[in-house]
């Protein structure tokens, strides 16, 4: 039988793409495995041209600083931290999108735990400054 | 493997001259393999008559719940087998976020609902909680996932030794969230992996199209959408079940002939009727 997605993560995803809110969804390893048209629009980059990308890339792809505008590694990423310590976080960052604009945001993130405490993902929320 | 539909009606038992032919039990289908696996997949009030066709050589029998509302587990009391002392019977049913399988069905099986209750069965009873990856059960591979419908819900891919795929998803909204449905690859629909490539499919079509926006989000699918999901799951023969119980048996005719000329399936469908019997 062919892996498919957990019922958690297609239910985010469908969730995601009837909301106006930018949202984006990694799994339990860190890929970036959709972001809602809201999303689209400030990373400038449409998910149907990238499709799912690996954690490393995209962290790589979309740099991040912090309030003081120093960079934010790839494993202290608000998505990143919510898969390593399984609780939510709120927090603003700096993020570079694709045409290399700058924009302020505020990021919520939770992690999608299932049945038995199983990690299925992390969503986030955010909204630009 | 055998497979045989003893209720096919979904949400309430409607006995009547008006559905004798689609069958007024609700959701309970056998399953018997050529060396005398028995598994039950549901226990609505269809399991009564089943457990009446069972001769007294049978020593173990295989509950598969898909979940507990109450259409599918209200027969599980007047289950012969289970007053048995000599008869092993699994049960095998999902857990919510909060209680395991023991205390969800001593809900039901206590008084004041029902008298008797669960630790009094004579039955050598145990219960398995699914979704819990591949098992093996006598001669089948079974395999569970949850599934979209309220509540904690699986569907069942079972495969026996020789390779046949009998899916079993009663009660299943794929089509909730992606527009239009299909839209989306099988990864990303649920149940798609699940009933990839079936050679039976039995899956929920309790509404028609227009009954069906009416009831968005009740974790259920119109015929239509069956149809759709059974072609996008590329599944060799489909069975429409877990029929509306407002749907009378001109009802259903009338309903399966429209959605059959509008989608012209390239796999066999039979409609659920209770007491068909399909040999994979």
């Amino acid at each position: 039988m062919a892996t498919s997605k957990s019922i958690q993560i297609i239910l985010a995803r469908q969730l995601a793409s009837c909301v106006a809110t930018p949202i984006l969804l990694v799994d339990a390893e860190g890929t970036l495995i959709f972001y809602n048209e809201p999303a689209e629009t400030i990373f400038h980059t449409r998910f149907d041209e990238t499709g799912e990308i690996p954690a490393g890339e995209w962290t790589a792809r979309l740099a991040a600083v912090d309030d003081d505008r120093k960079p934010i590694p790839p494993e202290d990423r608000p998505m990143m931290r919510v898969l390593s310590e399984c609780a939510p976080l709120s927090q603003t960052i700096w993020i570079q999108r694709a045409d290399g604009e700058w924009r302020h945001l505020r990021v919520t993130a939770f992690p999608l735990i299932g049945e038995k405490d199983i990690l299925f993902g992390a969503m986030s929320i955010f909204w630009e400054i | 493997m055998e497979v045989t539909l003893w209720g096919t009606r979904g949400s309430l038992a409607t006995p009547g001259p008006e559905t004798a032919r689609y069958g007024g039990n609700t959701s309970c289908v056998g399953v018997r393999g050529p060396d005398g696996t028995v598994l039950v997949l549901d226990a609505g009030t269809g399991i009564r008559r089943l457990g009446t066709t069972l001769d007294s050589s049978v020593r173990r029998v295989h509950i598969l719940l898909t979940h507990l509302h109450m259409d599918h587990i209200q027969g599980l009391g007047f289950f012969g087998p289970l007053y048995r002392p000599d008869v092993e019977v699994s049960i095998w049913g999902p857990v919510s976020s909060k209680l395991g399988l023991r205390e969800r069905l001593m809900r039901y099986l206590s008084p004041p609902l029902f008298p008797v209750s669960l630790r009094e069965l004579p039955c050598q009873l145990t219960l398995h909680e699914v979704p819990c990856g591949e098992v093996d059960i006598g001669e089948f591979r079974v395999s569970s996932a949850l599934v979209c419908h309220p509540g904690p819900t699986v569907g069942y891919r079972i495969t026996d030794a020789k390779g046949s795929v009998l899916v079993y998803l009663p009660d299943h909204e794929p089509a909730l969230g992606p527009s239009p449905f299909p839209s989306l690859p099988r990864a990303w629909t649920s149940g798609g992996s699940l009933a990839a490539n079936a050679d039976l499919l039995i899956h929920d079509s309790q509404y028609g199209s227009h009954q069906y926006l009416t009831h968005v989000g009740w974790g259920h699918s119109s015929l239509k959408q069956t149809l759709d999901f059974a072609t996008l799951s590329e599944v060799k023969h489909l069975v429409p079940f877990h029929h509306d119980p407002s749907h009378t048996d001109v009802d259903l005719d009338r309903l399966m002939a429209e959605a059959i000329a509008e989608a012209k399936p390239t796999y066999r469908v039979t409609p659920g009727q209770e007491g068909t019997t399909f040999r994979l």
